[in-house]
């Protein structure tokens, strides 16, 4: 089964053109810019997202918040968080709420399909077990 | 040692120096001027005593020469005297305890010899006329001065007058003036001590030991000599300072005088002076090499603090641009890398929806594909600086160590504890052995409390207090660093923090250290504040987290 992915993004460029680049490469994916949209997307279509790609710095509720509470509904979801903002204090609190990643852009879209097919692989490993 | 500390250490050996020295010079002085009026006092009551017991010797010998004569012609009948060979046995019985009597004789009234027992055969001399006669008869008893007489031999002569029924009669000896002079030189000081008798008229009756003869002019005149005992300094004739004893004999008009070179008993008083004076000049060069050792040694150590102090604020002023460049680099590498996020997806999705047919249609399609491949280039190139940015950024973030405060604090302290005993401040640590072991940066938390005491040595008076007290609560550790000084003005309480911000002198501070302390503060998630009342001083309180945010 394809991976089905979320990205969450205030950046209306990079959120339509990686939505539209992972789509091209054969990914159910869906973009939503703000954190407290991914929730809402998240609660009303339960299990439908394998991994969630997640910016930090975002109006309203931001990255780590939204990470929190994703991991507070949907423990299943892989989040990784991808940022420009490459501050070590977010990378290690955003791996204690339990993020899959940590990425920092500008990123190639390839690197970014490497830790999804990780981070999808990771949480059907947990989930099967 | 640069001039400022070479000026500074020659004041400091110089005040030293005058502190130290000038009361020892002053105590030595005064200890020589002492001893040496003590000498004097003892030196001329010596001489007193010298020339009372003399004085008191001569008039002895003369009363008894004088009592024997007279106890003689009383108990002795002028017949029996005259008699053969009875002269001969009084001389030798008068004689027998001292060989003071050269010769004995008894005259008549008309000056005649009636029998005369002696060595020079003057038995036919007539002494009428004579003054020593003319006195004895007159006042019955007399000692002469000394004069030449018949045998032009300095002697002096005792004579006493016996009444007779028939008529008076005279005993007369001579006194041996070897004998009486040896009397008197016993009172003779030292190798320059000089005991002599002159008579009223100034000539010498004793030979003096130095500078005149027996019947010479003395070359001073006697009536100098107050009467009794008494001690005075006078010059010689070759101007030698003398201190001389008078001495005048009651019984007879003449004047014992003992002198003594007074530079003779100031001998001892000199090496008691060159002893002095040896042992001030080793105490003043130990006391002085003591003084400029420990002075430079001193001076030295505070140059090393001063250097060491200013090392450290560059040091600090160093990191706290270190950390400012670092929050903009992260800053600057955000703000960009959102926007290149956005350029490098966008060229890859015109390269992702490029229709090979609208390739086909257009003689720049290399072109066209070439410019979109490289957008990505040069937004790879640009990720790669942003990403070295923030690569630095994050080596200015601050660490996690496990820390101890208490142990912070005590470093920090051991920094400014040499300046605080040059300056006589008090460093009171008041740290509670309980602290709790807390997440932070050790290196940043030590930059805090530096800057926190070195601001407090600056604020307090010569002699003044800083406490550094630290204890915990439930939210963390609380160290306050609390100071005695001058405190701060309530209108300048807004402004503490800010940066350039200061109260010191052109070229004393840069205004940044509280700047950089609320910063380095407020990202190791603490806080750091102060009350302060001016003149009364000044309380900064750090509050660190249990656990780094």
């Amino acid at each position: 089964m394809a991976t089905r992915l979320l990205v969450v993004d205030d950046e209306e460029d990079f959120l339509r053109s990686i939505v539209m680049r992972i789509e091209l490469r054969g990914l159910a994916v869906h973009g939503v810019a703000s954190g407290s949209a991914a929730l809402d997307y998240l609660r009303g279509n339960p299990d439908t997202v394998d991994v969630v790609l997640l910016d930090i710095r975002m109006p309203g509720m931001d990255g780590l918040e939204t990470l929190r509470q994703i991991k507070a509904c949907c423990p299943s979801v892989e989040v990784i968080v991808v940022t420009g903002h490459g501050s070590q204090e977010f990378s290690r609190i955003g791996r204690e709420l339990g993020a899959f990643d940590y990425l920092i852009k500008p990123i190639r879209l390839d690197v970014i399909l490497e830790r999804i097919e990780a981070a999808t692989r990771a949480g059907r490993k947990r989930r099967a077990d | 040692m640069d001039g400022r500390y070479q000026q500074l250490a020659w004041r400091m050996t110089l005040t030293g120096l005058a502190v130290t020295l000038i009361p020892l010079w002053v105590t030595g002085a005064a200890i020589y001027l002492y001893f040496a009026s003590t000498q004097e006092e003892s030196q001329r009551a010596q001489l007193h005593n010298l020339a009372l017991n003399r004085s008191n010797a001569v008039q002895l010998f003369l009363a008894e020469r004088t009592s024997m004569l007279e106890a003689l012609g009383h108990v002795a009948t002028l017949d029996a005297l005259t008699s053969p060979g009875e002269l001969e046995n009084v001389l030798g019985i008068l004689n027998k305890r001292q060989q003071s009597f050269v010769d004995i004789g008894i005259i008549d009234a008309n000056g005649e010899h009636l029998a005369y027992e002696g060595p020079y055969h003057l038995e036919d001399r007539n002494y009428g006329g004579e003054d020593w006669f003319e006195e004895t008869m007159l006042r019955g008893v007399h000692i002469s001065d000394v004069f030449l007489g018949f045998r032009g031999v300095p002697h002096f002569v005792i004579a006493v007058r016996r009444d007779d029924r028939t008529a008076p009669w005279i005993l007369r000896a001579t006194i041996d003036s070897d004998v009486f002079t040896r009397l008197v030189q016993s009172g003779q000081v030292g190798l320059t001590g000089n005991a002599y008798i002159v008579n009223r008229a100034g000539r010498f009756q004793t030979a003096p030991r130095f500078g005149g003869e027996i019947l010479a002019t003395a070359p001073f005149d006697p009536s100098i000599a107050p009467p009794g005992v008494n001690v005075v300094f006078r010059e010689d004739e070759h101007g030698r300072r003398l201190m001389t004893a008078f001495a005048w004999i009651a019984s007879k008009d003449w004047l014992l005088v003992i002198d003594r070179d007074s530079s003779e008993p100031a001998a001892p008083l000199r090496q008691a002076l060159r002893l002095e004076l040896i042992a001030l000049v080793i105490a003043s060069l130990l006391v002085g090499g003591a003084v400029v050792y420990h002075i430079r040694q001193l001076v030295t150590r505070l140059a090393e603090e001063d250097r060491s102090r200013v090392a450290t604020e560059a040091q600090l002023a160093h990191s706290a641009r270190l950390v400012s460049l670092g929050r903009m680099a992260a800053g600057v590498a955000h703000e960009i890398n959102n926007p290149l996020a956005a350029i490098g997806e966008l060229a890859g999705l015109m390269e992702d929806l490029i229709d090979p047919a609208f390739l086909a249609s257009t003689p720049h399609a290399g072109l066209f594909q070439d410019n979109v491949r490289k957008i990505q280039l040069h937004v790879d190139r640009t990720r790669d600086i942003t990403h070295r940015m923030l690569g630095f950024a994050r080596r200015m973030e601050p660490r996690h160590d496990t820390v101890n405060v208490n142990d912070v604090a005590r470093e920090a302290l051991t920094f400014v504890e040499r300046e605080a005993a040059y300056r006589q401040v008090e460093l009171v640590r008041n740290l509670d052995p309980n602290l709790p072991i807390i997440t932070s940066d050790r290196a940043q938390m030590q930059q805090v409390f530096l800057n926190l005491l070195n601001n407090a040595l600056d604020a307090v008076p010569e002699a003044g207090r800083i406490v550094v007290t630290s204890r915990s609560d439930e939210d963390g550790v609380v160290v306050t660093v609390e100071d005695n000084g001058c405190g701060i003005p309530e209108e300048l309480h807004d402004r503490i923090f800010d940066p350039f911000f200061t109260t010191k002198g052109p070229g004393e501070g840069s205004g940044l250290g509280l700047s950089i302390c609320h910063t380095i503060m407020k990202g190791l998630g603490g806080s750091l504040t102060f009350t302060s009342s001016p003149g009364e001083g000044t309380v900064f309180q750090v509050r660190l987290p249990r656990h780094q945010a």
